[in-house]
């Protein structure tokens, strides 16, 4: 069994014990509810737990002791009904406050819990026991609190979980999972709540990130295509290529074969010519530049598309079907050394950024806390030094200042678009249930 | 009457009382002046840990809030008693220690029911009913071991110790799996025939004889049995001390309805021979007074345990002391006999002590004083002969 309260209502709790001359005590009022975790793990089959979590919402305390039992611990309807009034059917335990004294259930703490069971018909009813002790010289004074659940007969004791109450330096502040059931609250909420919320409860800002995230998709699958045709293209000239080779080395061939019957007379320059043909013909087969680069220079780019920076290959690549994400970890070899590989592309506005985050430039978080994000790039986004270089001396000269903020946006991006490359999706993607629905503050 | 040991108790306990809130004093005070709530009456109800309910900027005096030491089958129970000093009408709450699963039914003490705090002894009573309740929920506790069940049953029925019993069902040994439980019983042997001046000194007794025998069980079949029998301090006193007493051994097998009145004949026949012995030695003494007459020195007009005669014989004075022991006649008396006019070397009275002479416990006072005569006839020369020889005038 869990059990939650929030701060306000525990603090509320002892404020009014606090300031009472002798002993107090009130009702606690709340829900309480089943919770159903299943695990599932490699190791065995999935588990499922239940989980009784007590919430606190609400305290309502007494005027005086004594107010709804006898001196016997009868209780009486009457007054529980007038102090309760329609609260009655929340109530799910009750507290007393005691000064210096120890934390068990008195005798007639005993005796009014199990009747006060029966008669609100909730077997698992809850006691809050509070208590400060203080010092004799009145130094310093430590509120204890234990919650118990006496009708059971082993663990009686349950931790109260309190958020905030504890060291915040180490942790960020909590929102309470207890909701506030306060009506003025729900009321200035709904007020409000327009500027913040569309029709359907969803927060406008996620709907605006998902805009974004699936016009990058649907970029991302154009160029997908895009490569799908360079590579068809490549191919074809790749067989080409091969082609003139081959008759290169017929050529060859029949030349030292002429030239060997023809030894005794002289034509160098026509060998030599020839040569001079062929060894260009294997340059331009053997320079291989990146073709995909050359080929995107080509085709005209959007704003907002996404730069692709892919470093050079040795091998032909054979490109899975269209759709299916380029760069999935095939493109490792070196990167070419003669042009930048890297052309980059107007740089969206707002939302987005161009380029990868150069090696030397630190990113800040948030919070000021700083992380490398580079790490964070799947094998995919093979990132070189000298590319980084090149770069950034193109980058330098356009626009230094919001290099950073660029940065921070496409740390933020990347892996948004990571994710999209490394899995696949299809090109229409709705957003999934990871939106929360109910709007919370 | 005027009982020192009470008001000793009291004198502790002002302290105490001037811390609790005033209203409250009243309740306190008789419990504490009174304090008997058990069959241990040489213990007093103590009280400890004031502590205040209220804020703690409330001046003082305003404790509400202490322990109270109850003794109960010879272990001290300590409860916790919890009042409102703003509230002092209303009644007060426990917290019954360690003992986490005595609860008992409210409708069982009529004075929390009807509390009235007015009334000064109101507390004291409730007291008496949770002590009460604790022995029926104590018994109740036998049940875990049929053995000790049935010699809580016996002696129940037994209208002479069934009705002042109190037992203590200690804790079943986690590890072992024993279980233990201790008896105390008030033995009823009457002491009202005790000669009073063996109980004079009040100092030691505050008030009431009691004889009690407390067995200890320290498993639950009975194989280790531990009795031990606790007087009141002029009770034992009166008897001879604590190592005139031996009760027998627990036979093994053996049942409390069968060995405590083995233990409550052998309390009854020592003070009868108390009793005897005094009227026997009063009886001697009047028996010597009447055979020696003026011979008669002084004697202990309240317990006739000494005896002191001048004698002469053939012109020679000798003294004779006569110590009757307690156990007279069982026991026969010690004569001194003391020369008045020779010296030893230490500066005393040369003087010679006779414990065997011839004596039978069956003589009657005057026989004894006979007797007694004819031995000073026959023994006084060769007294008389040491006393030149050794003594220096």
């Amino acid at each position: 069994m869990a059990a939650f309260i929030s701060g306000y209502t525990f603090s509320s709790v002892c404020y009014h014990s606090s300031n009472s001359d002798s002993d107090h005590e009130g009702f606690l009022l709340g829900e309480v509810r089943q919770e159903e975790t299943l695990s599932i793990s490699d190791s065995h089959i999935g588990t499922s737990e239940f989980l009784q979590v007590v919430e606190v919402h609400n305290h309502e305390p007494c005027t005086h002791l004594f107010s709804f039992y006898d001196y016997a611990g009868n209780i009486s309807e009457e007054n529980l009904n007038r102090i309760l009034k329609d609260r009655r059917k929340n109530v799910i335990g009750w507290y007393r406050f005691r000064r210096n004294t120890q934390q068990q259930m008195s005798f007639r703490e005993q005796v009014i819990h199990k009747k006060l069971s029966s008669i609100l018909g909730v077997p698992d009813l809850v006691f809050l026991l509070l208590s400060f002790i203080s010092t004799a010289n009145s130094s310093t004074h430590a509120l204890e609190y234990v919650l118990f659940r006496p009708n059971r007969r082993y663990n009686q004791r349950i931790s109260l979980n309190i958020p905030n109450l504890g060291n915040t330096s180490q942790q960020e502040y909590k929102l309470s999972s207890v909701p506030n059931t306060s009506k003025t609250y729900v009321t200035v909420i709904k007020e409000h709540g327009a500027e913040f919320f569309d029709m359907d409860g969803v927060m406008k800002d996620i709907r605006t990130i998902f805009q974004v995230y699936s016009a990058l998709q649907e970029k991302v699958q154009a160029v997908c295509g895009e490569v799908d045709q360079s590579e068809r293209v490549k191919e074809k000239i790749q067989e080409e290529v091969n082609k003139l080779k081959q008759q290169i080395e017929l050529r060859k061939h029949k030349t030292v074969e002429e030239e060997t019957s023809a030894l005794q007379e002289p034509g160098t320059s026509t060998f030599s010519a020839s040569l001079e043909s062929s060894a260009r013909l294997l340059n331009l087969s053997g320079q291989q530049p990146p073709l995909l680069t050359q080929q995107t220079s080509h085709v005209p780019l959007q704003q907002g598309s996404l730069p692709l920076d892919w470093s050079g290959t040795t091998s032909p690549l054979t490109l899975p079907a269209a759709g299916m994400a380029v760069g999935a970890g095939t493109y490792t070899g070196p990167p070419s050394q003669d042009s930048p590989s890297a052309l980059l592309l107007p740089r969206p506005q707002a939302v987005g950024s161009p380029g990868h985050p150069p090696l030397g430039l630190r990113l800040g978080n948030d919070d000021g806390s700083s992380s490398n994000s580079l790490e964070r790039h799947p094998t995919g986004w093979d990132v070189d030094e000298e590319n980084e270089d090149n770069v950034e001396s193109e980058e330098e000269d356009d626009d230094e200042n919001s290099s950073e903020y660029e940065n921070l946006m496409s740390e933020a991006l990347s892996p948004l678009v990571t994710e999209t490359l490394m899995l696949g999706r299809p090109a229409a993607l709705q957003p999934d249930g990871d939106v929360q629905s109910s709007p919370s503050l | 009457s005027f009982n020192p040991d009470l008001h000793c108790c009291l004198h502790l306990a002002t302290p105490v009382l001037s811390r609790i809130s005033p209203e409250l004093r009243p309740l306190l005070s008789s419990v504490v002046r009174n304090g008997r709530v058990g069959l241990d009456s040489t213990n007093c109800l103590r009280i400890s840990d004031l502590k205040t309910g209220c804020t703690s900027l409330t001046p003082g005096p305003c404790c509400d809030r202490f322990k109270l030491h109850i003794p109960y089958a010879g272990e001290t129970l300590k409860w916790d008693i919890i009042f409102n000093a703003r509230d002092p009408e209303l009644p007060p709450d426990f917290i019954f220690g360690e003992d986490a699963e005595f609860l008992p039914e409210p409708s069982e003490l009529p004075h929390l029911v009807a509390w009235d705090a007015a009334n000064p002894e109101c507390l004291l009573q409730l007291v008496k009913e949770l002590v009460q309740q604790y022995h029926s929920y104590q018994c109740q506790r036998l049940r875990e071991s049929s053995r000790l069940l049935f010699e809580y049953e016996s002696l129940l029925q037994d209208p002479q110790y069934g009705l002042s019993m109190e037992i203590y069902a200690g804790r079943k040994n986690s590890w072992t799996g024993e279980f233990s439980a201790r008896f105390l019983l008030k033995i009823p042997v009457d002491f009202s025939n005790i000669p009073v001046y063996l109980l004079k000194d009040t100092a030691l007794d505050p008030g009431e004889d009691v004889a009690l025998l407390s067995v200890s069980f320290e498993d639950a079949e009975a194989t280790q049995v531990f009795p031990k029998l606790y007087l009141s301090p002029s009770i034992e006193h009166a008897l001879g001390g604590s190592s005139a007493l031996h009760i027998p051994v627990f036979p093994s097998g053996g049942c409390l309805i069968d060995y405590v009145p083995q233990v409550c004949q052998l309390l009854t026949n020592k003070v009868q021979y108390v009793i005897q012995g005094y009227h026997k030695r009063r009886e001697y003494v009047a028996a010597f007074l009447s055979h020696f007459g003026m011979g008669v020195v002084e004697y202990d007009a309240e317990g006739f345990t000494k005896l002191t005669l001048l004698l002469m014989w053939k012109d020679f004075c000798f003294l004779v002391h006569v110590d009757l022991p307690l156990y007279f006649p069982r026991d026969q008396p010690m004569l001194t006999f003391q020369s008045i006019y020779h010296f030893t070397s230490s500066g005393q009275l040369y003087s010679q002590v006779q414990k065997s002479y011839p004596y039978s416990p069956r003589w009657d006072g005057n026989e004894m004083a006979k007797r007694a005569k004819a031995y000073f006839k026959t023994f006084i020369p060769q007294f008389q002969e040491g006393a030149f020889a050794n003594g220096k005038l």
